[in-house]
């Protein structure tokens, strides 16, 4: 094997041009390590056949030099809709359930002439942080096989920290992309609310899901962020913009930046590992010319309500379509309608689903709808507004991304609750509507990794990129 | 109380339309107080402005003409379809006479 996938893009993107490798040897490559590392339950499905077929295609064609994806293999998380390519979420629900067109997302990923290798392992429906919940079976994490790749996005986490794939796909609800980044080691970002269309994103909280790139480092998330952005018709809450190139300020220094750092982000529910190494970045910050101050910021530690609120009640509405009738898994044996939806909802979803469109159906329902949606709409604006305030007199917003490292596969199974506090410190920006990204600042004595978490104000993911370089260039 | 009741079990799940069987119900009751509990903390939360906020970035309003300009095959979409007869969805009797 000639291991091209240890390379950067960059890198494979030299040999393609110099004619010394064509996109064949990339997907087969690909297919040889995901056969090797089928354990890691990285992948629901692959795209093997076309894949290949694909790749020789694009192999008789001249390489786009200004193009630097053209040809590289990209896992899909399957959330995300693709033509003639089983769309299972992970669930029982969507087994067989084969789309008849592509999300916006894969549009521009075919436009850019990459290669879909797969679909990834998720928590069913995106519900979940350890992707335990995957009617598949859990992926495992590469670090550690024994520990949790984390969730909801785990599979594509699993794949590109294994390096079986270059680049991959997530989605990010409450943290869905950061989280897993940050238990694997990998780079993940969620742009901000709107940069990139819904489209075709199978919903799960409409007013927070959010579709990025999980990468092995910060340049080819940036390359990747590149295509996917941009106004939608077919998404009406997706922004527009003026081009930009959000690979430009890489390499630029971090002088005079100023960073805040919430006091709740250090506060005791964070392992002292974890702040241990958020100490050390400091350091690096203020070595180099940035300011860092530690800030009271208000309504942090009652996210996690308002969130249980907000998706619990759009996922029941959301997934209320799942009803038997014109796609997915339909019950048998049903004596009416009514009956039909009951079943097949019964035995389409699984647990972790079923619990929180029941709780999501009781808040919405009659007056509930006031004291509790409305309510956690209301503390929602007043987070934004907070996150606004602190904009204002700071360039960004730190914190770790994760309480603990990522936890092994068999340990708190039996707590509803736990799903939703791995993404504590990570919910906060899908409120607000900010992007954030996840980048690896180290790992603990059992090798296993620590994320950084930089929150930057709406649509500046391009300055996030660039002092996320300049700190994994330092953290090396 | 530290649980649901049975009936309340069974309330929520008929908002949801979820089947819920005789043996699930015991853990629901516990489950999905736990849950409750939890959002129930709301009421509890202090907010000086009582503005909503619905969607975190601001969008234009955009509208389009009243015209059809995509249609789908049905040939296409029955393929996802659990059961057909002729171009029509088959479901169970909905109309109990």
């Amino acid at each position: 094997m000639n291991n091209y996938l240890d390379l950067s893009i960059k890198e494979i993107h030299e040999l393609l041009v110099a004619k010394k490798i064509t996109p064949v040897d990339l997907v087969e490559e690909c297919y040889t390590r995901i056969g090797e590392n089928s354990d890691l339950n990285s992948f629901i499905t692959l795209n093997k056949t076309e894949a290949i077929e694909y790749a020789r295609k694009l192999a008789e064609e001249e390489v786009e030099v200004d193009n630097l994806l053209w040809g590289i293999p990209i896992a899909i998380k399957d959330n995300i809709s693709t033509k003639n390519i089983r769309t299972t979420c992970a669930s029982k629900m969507l087994e067989n359930y084969v789309p008849i067109y592509d999300a916006t997302v894969i549009e521009k990923v075919k436009a850019a002439k990459m290669i879909i290798i797969g679909k990834t392992n998720m928590d069913e429906f995106a519900m979940g942080s350890a992707s335990r919940t995957s009617y598949f079976g859990a992926p495992k994490n590469p670090v550690d096989k024994t520990k949790i790749t984390g969730g909801s996005s785990g599979g594509s986490a699993s794949c590109v920290a294994g390096n079986l794939v270059p680049i991959a796909l997530g989605s990010d609800t409450g943290g869905s992309i950061r989280q897993p980044a940050s238990y694997t080691g990998i780079v993940g970002m969620k742009p901000t609310y709107g940069r990139v269309s819904r489209y075709g994103l199978i919903a799960y909280g409409s007013s927070l899901d959010q579709i990025g790139p999980m990468t092995r480092n910060v340049y080819e998330n940036a390359l990747l962020l590149n295509t996917l952005v941009g106004k939608d018709k077919k998404d009406l809450t997706s922004v527009e913009r003026e081009k930009e190139d959000f690979t430009r300020l890489i390499g630029k220094n971090i002088d005079g930046m100023k960073i805040a750092i919430p006091e709740f982000f250090v506060s005791s529910i964070v392992s002292p590992i974890i702040i241990e190494k958020l100490n050390h970045v400091v350091e690096i910050l203020k070595e180099n010319g940035a300011t860092v101050e530690y800030v009271d910021m208000k309504y942090l530690d009652q996210v996690v309500t308002i969130y249980q609120i907000i998706t619990m009640g759009e996922a029941s509405s959301n997934l209320a379509r799942f009803d038997g009738v014109k796609f997915g898994y339909r019950a048998e044996n049903s004596e009416s309608v009514e009956d039909m939806y009951a079943n097949t909802r019964y035995e389409g979803f699984g647990t972790e689903v079923k619990r929180r469109i029941m709780v999501g159906s009781y808040l919405l329902s009659g007056e509930n709808a006031k004291i509790y949606y409305d309510k956690a709409l209301m503390i929602r604006n007043a987070l934004k507004q907070e996150f606004n305030k602190f904009f204002e007199k700071y360039d960004f917003v730190f914190g770790p991304t994760t309480t603990t490292v990522a936890y092994g596969l068999d340990e708190n199974l039996d707590d509803p609750r736990k799903s939703f506090m791995d993404d504590t410190l990570v919910m906060p920006v899908n409120m607000a509507g900010l992007p954030g990204i996840n980048i690896p600042m180290g790992k603990d004595s059992d090798n296993m990794p620590i994320g950084l978490h930089i929150i930057g104000a709406h649509f500046e993911e391009a300055r996030m990129y660039q002092i996320a370089s300049f700190l994994e260039n330092k953290l090396k | 109380m530290d649980k649901l009741t049975k009936e309340e079990v069974l309330h929520v799940a008929h908002l949801a339309r979820i089947k819920v069987t005789d043996d699930e119900i015991e853990k629901y009751q516990v489950d999905l107080k736990k849950l409750l509990d939890d959002v129930d903390k709301i009421k509890d939360i202090e907010v000086e402005s009582s503005e909503l906020l619905v969607t975190p970035v601001e969008h234009e309003s955009i509208l389009r003409n009243d015209q059809d300009t995509r249609s789908v095959d049905f040939n296409e979409i029955k393929k996802n379809v659990p059961a057909t007869t002729g171009n029509f969805v088959e479901v169970p009797v909905m109309v109990n006479e």
